[in-house]
């Protein structure tokens, strides 16, 4: 290039700063909005690498529902490619703080993996610290210093036994610290308390008095320096997994094992005692059994004896009776024979002589004498027998009451016998039955489960991912948008600027340049202003956009500063879309006027042929503007460029602005229509599974006792799939116990109109609208629908409701009875309360709870009502996002076009200014024109805001969700206000440059 | 008084380092109803001084005074007035608004004006009843300049400024215009001013100011002035 051409050059950037200026603001805008917006996606996803980096934080996870011990760290240690492993304690605690509790999620502190970071305060010294998140402090006024009570459930020591888990169950506070297993605000569910934790903190892992660990931190080789959402470190990561996965089955069966060796071990233990025991107490009652049949044997004996006695006793009694009875009869008969003769003598006594006389007497004295002495005799022998006979007497019945002394004893040793035999026997079963219960645990005893978990289900690092993935779609659409003004931009002002310079290029061809050489200027200074606005532009915007997005984003997360990274691949690629649109746009004019003859460029362009238009042809309308309105209609029929373009930028705007509170309003109606409009109950109660009828019965009827409770519904609610070509979603099958009670609790009615209702019935199923539309399923279609234990069944949809969150199935009892051949099981409560306060909602909540036999869960709807204003707040931040965007999108357009539109009427404008024009009627002539623009433009805009929003919802949106595609009437009135408040402010900017048109320099006479 | 009177008028510019005195001491008058031709070379200061006079400069020093109002003196709004109400200015390149036609362009002017002229009449009295309706590009140079004309007498002004008003056309529709502009003054009263760098012109003239150097150099005034057609150049 020469050097008179190059110093033009130089000249004609200062001589047309503002040219210039806009030029490269509109290419900084468009680069610096590209580049910036297509780098937050890798910068959120690099702060998260970074930040867990900095953690330490762990690649994989392993847990045990029996715990993992050191074995099992052994053996993981020696897989091939883990780094670090560590193990560590965490569990479900709950907090007094003065008379309130909180849930919170107890863990140990690590030492190398998963470090937790101070924020504020130190880390725990030793058993009776703690330190807490930061939020803990916020929600609960506690601060750094104040002393907790934590409550943990009592573990089984090796013995068995309870004992406490805790050291130290009162700690004091040392400070607060952030963790990456909690980013997002979400801190998972518990069984305890109301069922939902509100706080994670940390003790050291010493206070956990016990030797088992619940979980084990692994970091991969290598893993730390990949980036943790890249593939590269899915694989990395998956590989060690993959072996883990492998040796898990080996340890689960070895913790199994050693559970199972340690509880068999006990119960043989027992088992041995336990026949020892009964051995020992069976041969005790041997001995006394044996004892007493000795004894019987005994009394047996001696009565056996006393018999025996008795028989000869009575016989020698009874002999001596007969012998005393023979001897008296003798006696008797020798008396008698004595007496005759004594009678027969005394009778002949009186013939005998004395002497005979005196001898028979004599003779009859003797005999008498004699038989007196047999008598005596006798009577003594009689006097003998009775009292032997009385003395045989008394012996037996001595030996007979001893006997039977003998035989009580046995009967009382006996009895007692029996009873001691009753008592072991009763011990032992127990023992038995303790044995039997132990060995059915035994049996019961599970092998365990390791879950071998990843980042990725670590929820706040999935969620941020999924919000980065939303960024990066959002980012493929809304540069789209300022490329496109930018390049029309370029196109009218570089035309322009040509076109302003056909003499000086005509007198430069005239004088032998080469086309390349005059074009070069033009392309120079589009270039310049290019390659100026652009890198300008990626460094603001590299820098501002994801500081803000990540800013944004920070109030949801808590992550460490925004990894800010300067992409030269976007950077050229901003570059040179910008290149392209301007450089385009100048190489085209440039192209035009070259091809012309010198002379023709020499001689003014002509100005723009005045035409008449369509309207009017239309007398009917013409006829009944006024001259000023005749004149701006004429005008932008004119300059139809600058029309269309004033109309895209205007409408962009509009439609940004649009975009901004219809997203605004898509993602916050979400929630409010679901919870309140279709879901009107305000508790879902989730009974334990397995329940027995008569359990969950007593469960429910509990439940509608309570005060707070103003109506209930049983329902079944389970997980089912559709089956249809490959689909994950995960759908919650619903059927209430009472179709027509459901209203009361879910109402299912037409998004679009709003009162055709459906009420279930036996013909089929209703679902709801976004699983329609993934699986593209229209009323009458029919689906097949698997349960969990791939029973398949197949039915028509009968309707498709609105719906916001997750996906729904809703069936009529009849319907699954016909379905299932069975009976739904009523495993869900909804019910309804009455206002009530979030303390009331916890009290509640813990009242129902208290059925820890029957209650699995208690959530109340208002939580997800809650977390989601916080979303509001952020989604508010987009919104100015946007409208700060559309408004410099608008600034830029709207000035640059009445920039051009003034250079382009100068002479015109000052015509009129010569003709007496005040400012303001000045102002007018153009303004008019301008306003006219700006209000098609905004109805375009609103029309591409529609677009634009339903767009953005569909790039955006999960597959869980729905966002509510109605957009506000609000939501196109703000952005028509706004819209019209950045033109006004162009217009303000404008009226200055129109008045300071000057005269005399316009209409001088072309040169 | 003067009807016109231009009382030692300095313009000066600040040119990047120079300063440019455009009128340097300039005085001279105009009665009410004169035909005036100011003549000079380029760069005498003539269009300046015209310039002045119509309310589209400002003076740097000295007094400029119209119908007994300074207007030397007026502020911004109220020179717009004097532009609007008082002076009808006649440009070499007609300034016609293109995108209007001959008719639209003479009502543009008048709908601001307190006592116009009725467009129609203005346009038939310059000769163009069948082009009214006609956009600047269908017409000839000497018709847009007929319409530029009309749009400037359409506004009832005091002061018809004409700035060099045959420079782009040939010299028979030239000769036309000048004729109009004639007529115009001497038929319906009015006070013309035209510049021009054509000494021939003189004679059609009133009052003559030659220019020269920034400053009115000489004033003469003609008692009969000569008909255009009977000048030849």
């Amino acid at each position: 290039m020469k050097k008179a051409l190059m110093k033009d050059t130089v000249k004609e950037i200062s001589n047309t700063f503002k040219r210039f200026m806009s030029l490269m603001l509109i290419v900084l805008l468009g680069v610096g909005f590209f580049a910036g917006i297509r780098v937050t996606s890798p910068d959120m996803r690099n702060t998260l690498d970074k930040t867990f980096d900095d953690y330490d934080a762990m690649d994989i996870q392993v847990l045990s529902t029996l715990g993992i011990t050191q074995k099992d760290i052994a053996a993981l240690e020696k897989i091939e490619g883990v780094e670090k492993i560590e193990a560590s304690y965490s569990t479900d605690a709950i907090v007094n703080i003065g008379e309130t509790e909180e849930v919170v999620k107890l863990m140990a502190l690590s030492e190398h993996i998963n470090q937790a970071k101070i924020i504020e305060g130190r880390l725990p010294e030793n058993n009776k610290e703690c330190v807490v998140e930061p939020r803990f402090l916020l929600g609960t006024e506690n601060k750094i210093g104040d002393s907790i009570t934590i409550e943990v459930e009592e573990i089984q020591n090796k013995d068995g036994k309870n004992q406490p888990l805790l050291k130290e169950k009162e700690v004091t506070i040392v400070g607060t610290v952030h963790s990456p297993l909690y980013i997002s605000s979400d801190r998972g569910t518990t069984k305890l308390g109301s069922g939902k934790i509100s706080y994670y903190m940390y003790i050291p892992l010493e206070n956990f008095d016990t030797d088992i660990r619940t979980v084990a931190y692994i970091t991969v080789e290598e893993a730390k320096e990949l980036k943790t959402y890249s593939s590269k470190y899915e694989n990395t990561v998956e590989e060690v997994k993959q072996i883990i996965e492998d040796i898990s089955e080996e340890r689960r069966q070895a913790r199994y094992q050693e559970i199972y060796d340690e509880a068999n071990g006990k119960i043989q233990d027992a088992q041995k005692e336990l026949n020892m025991q009964k051995a020992k107490a069976e041969k005790e009652l041997k001995d006394a059994k044996q004892k007493i049949e000795n004894a019987k044997q005994q009394v047996k004996n001696g009565k056996a004896e006393l018999a025996s006695q008795k028989t000869t006793t009575n016989a020698q009694l009874a002999q001596g009776k007969s012998e005393l009875d023979k001897a008296e009869k003798e006696l008797q008969g020798k008396e008698k024979i004595f007496e005759a003769e004594k009678k027969k003598l005394q009778a002949t006594l009186g013939y005998m002589t004395p002497e005979q006389k005196e001898q028979t007497e004599k003779q009859l004295a003797s005999q008498e004498q004699l038989l007196k002495q047999a008598r005596n005799t006798l009577n003594t022998q009689k006097q003998n027998y009775e009292t032997n006979k009385k003395k045989a007497n008394q012996e037996l019945t001595k030996a007979q009451k001893q006997l039977n002394t003998a035989e009580k004893e046995i009967q009382t040793n006996e009895a007692k016998l029996q009873t001691e035999q009753k008592k072991a026997d009763k011990k032992i079963k127990e023992a038995q039955e303790e044995l039997e219960d132990a060995k059915i645990k035994l049996a019961d005893i599970e092998k365990p489960e390791w879950y071998i978990l990843d980042r990725n289900q670590n929820m706040g690092y999935v969620s941020y991912l999924q919000d980065a993935d939303r960024i990066d779609n959002i980012a493929k659409v809304f540069p789209v948008v300022f490329f496109v003004v930018a390049a029309l931009i370029s196109l009218t002002s570089m035309t322009r600027m040509v076109e302003e310079q056909r003499v000086q290029i005509g007198t430069l061809k005239g004088l032998g340049y080469s086309k390349r050489q005059i074009a070069s200027k033009y392309l120079i200074y589009a270039t310049l202003a290019t390659v100026l606005g652009s890198l300008i532009g990626v460094s603001i915007g590299f820098y501002m956009i994801p500081k803000i997005i990540c800013n944004m984003y920070g109030m949801m997360y808590t992550l460490g500063t925004p990894v800010l990274e300067f992409d030269i691949g976007l950077t050229i690629a901003g570059l040179l879309a910008a290149s392209v649109c301007t450089v385009g746009a100048t190489a085209y004019s440039c192209i035009k006027a070259l091809l012309a003859m010198p002379a023709t460029l020499m001689r003014p362009k002509a100005p723009k042929i005045g035409k008449r238009v369509i309207l009017e042809k239309i007398p009917f309308i013409w006829k009944h503007l006024n001259f000023t309105q005749k004149v701006t209609i004429r005008n932008i029929f004119r300059y139809k460029k600058r029309f269309l373009m004033t109309i895209i930028g205007v409408a962009g705007c509009t439609a940004l602005i649009v975009a901004g509170f219809g997203l605004r309003d898509a993602v916050g109606s979400m929630i409010p229509s679901q919870y309140g409009e279709i879901f009107k109950h305000q508790i879902e109660i989730t009974l334990k599974d397995n329940l027995k009828q008569e359990d969950s019965q007593k469960a429910y009827e509990e439940i509608t006792k309570n005060q707070e409770i103003d109506s209930t519904i049983r329902l079944n609610r389970q997980s089912v799939k559709i089956v249809k070509n490959d689909n994950n979603q995960s759908i919650q099958l619903i059927v209430p116990e009472k179709v027509e009670n459901l209203q009361e609790f879910i109402v299912l009615r037409n998004r679009k109109r709003k009162e055709q209702t459906y009420t279930l019935n036996e013909q089929g199923v209703v679902i709801t609208e976004k699983l329609a539309k993934l699986l593209d399923i229209d009323e009458g279609d029919e689906i097949i629908i698997k349960d969990i234990d791939k029973v398949e069944v197949k039915t028509k949809v009968v309707g498709i409701t609105e719906n916001y969150l997750l996906h729904y199935i809703y069936m009529s009892p009849k319907l699954y009875e016909q379905l299932y051949q069975e009976e739904a099981k009523m495993n869900t409560i909804f019910a309804n309360t009455k206002e009530l306060t979030e303390e009331q909602e916890n009290a509640l909540g813990k009242t129902i709870l208290e059925d820890k036999d029957s209650i699995s869960s208690v959530e109340f709807n208002s939580v997800a009502t809650s977390i989601f204003s916080e979303v509001m707040d952020n989604m508010g931040l987009v919104v100015w996002v946007l409208i700060i965007a559309a408004g410099l999108l608008a600034l830029v357009v709207l000035y640059n076009l009445s920039n051009t539109n003034i250079s382009e009427r100068v002479r015109e404008l000052a015509t009129i200014k010569v003709l007496g024009f005040y400012d303001p009627e000045v102002y007018e002539y153009v303004g008019k024109e301008m306003l006219l623009l700006t209000i098609i433009g905004i109805l375009v805009g609103l029309l591409g805001g529609n677009f634009l929003t339903t767009f953005i919802i569909k790039t955006c949106e999960l597959d869980a969700f729905m966002f509510n595609p109605q957009i506000e009437i609000a939501s196109y009135i703000y952005g028509i206000v706004i819209t019209m408040l950045f033109a006004t402010i162009v217009n303000i900017i404008t009226y200055f440059a129109l008045k300071k048109i000057d005269m005399i320099e316009s209409l001088k006479s072309v040169e | 008084m003067a009807y016109i009177e231009f009382k030692n008028v300095v313009k000066a510019y600040q040119m990047g380092e120079v300063l440019i005195q455009a009128l340097d001491n300039t005085n001279f008058e105009i009665e009410k109803g004169e035909l005036t031709v100011i003549v000079g070379p380029s760069g005498a200061g003539k269009t300046t001084a015209l310039n002045i006079l119509g309310g589209m400069d400002l003076v740097t020093r000295g007094r400029v005074i119209i119908d007994n109002k300074e207007i030397s003196s007026l502020k911004e709004k109220e020179l717009i007035k004097y532009r609007r109400e008082d002076i009808g200015f006649v440009f070499q390149f007609y300034n016609l608004v293109q995108n209007l036609t001959a008719l639209e362009n003479v009502e543009l002017a008048t709908q601001i004006c307190k006592n116009p002229l009725d467009p129609k009449t203005v346009l038939k009295q310059v000769g163009l009843e069948e082009r009214m309706n006609n956009f600047p590009s269908q017409l000839s140079g000497g018709e847009q300049q007929r319409v530029a004309i009309a749009r400037a007498i359409a506004k009832n002004p005091k002061l018809l400024l004409c700035d060099e008003p045959t420079g782009a056309l040939d010299y028979k529709t030239g000769k036309q215009i000048l004729q109009l502009l004639q007529d115009t003054c001497h038929k319906e009263k009015m006070t013309v001013i035209i510049i021009t760098h054509n000494q021939a012109l003189t004679p059609m003239a009133d009052r003559v100011i030659h220019f020269k150097n920034g400053t009115a150099h000489s004033i003469e005034k003609n008692e009969h002035p000569t008909p255009i057609e009977q000048i030849e150049w």
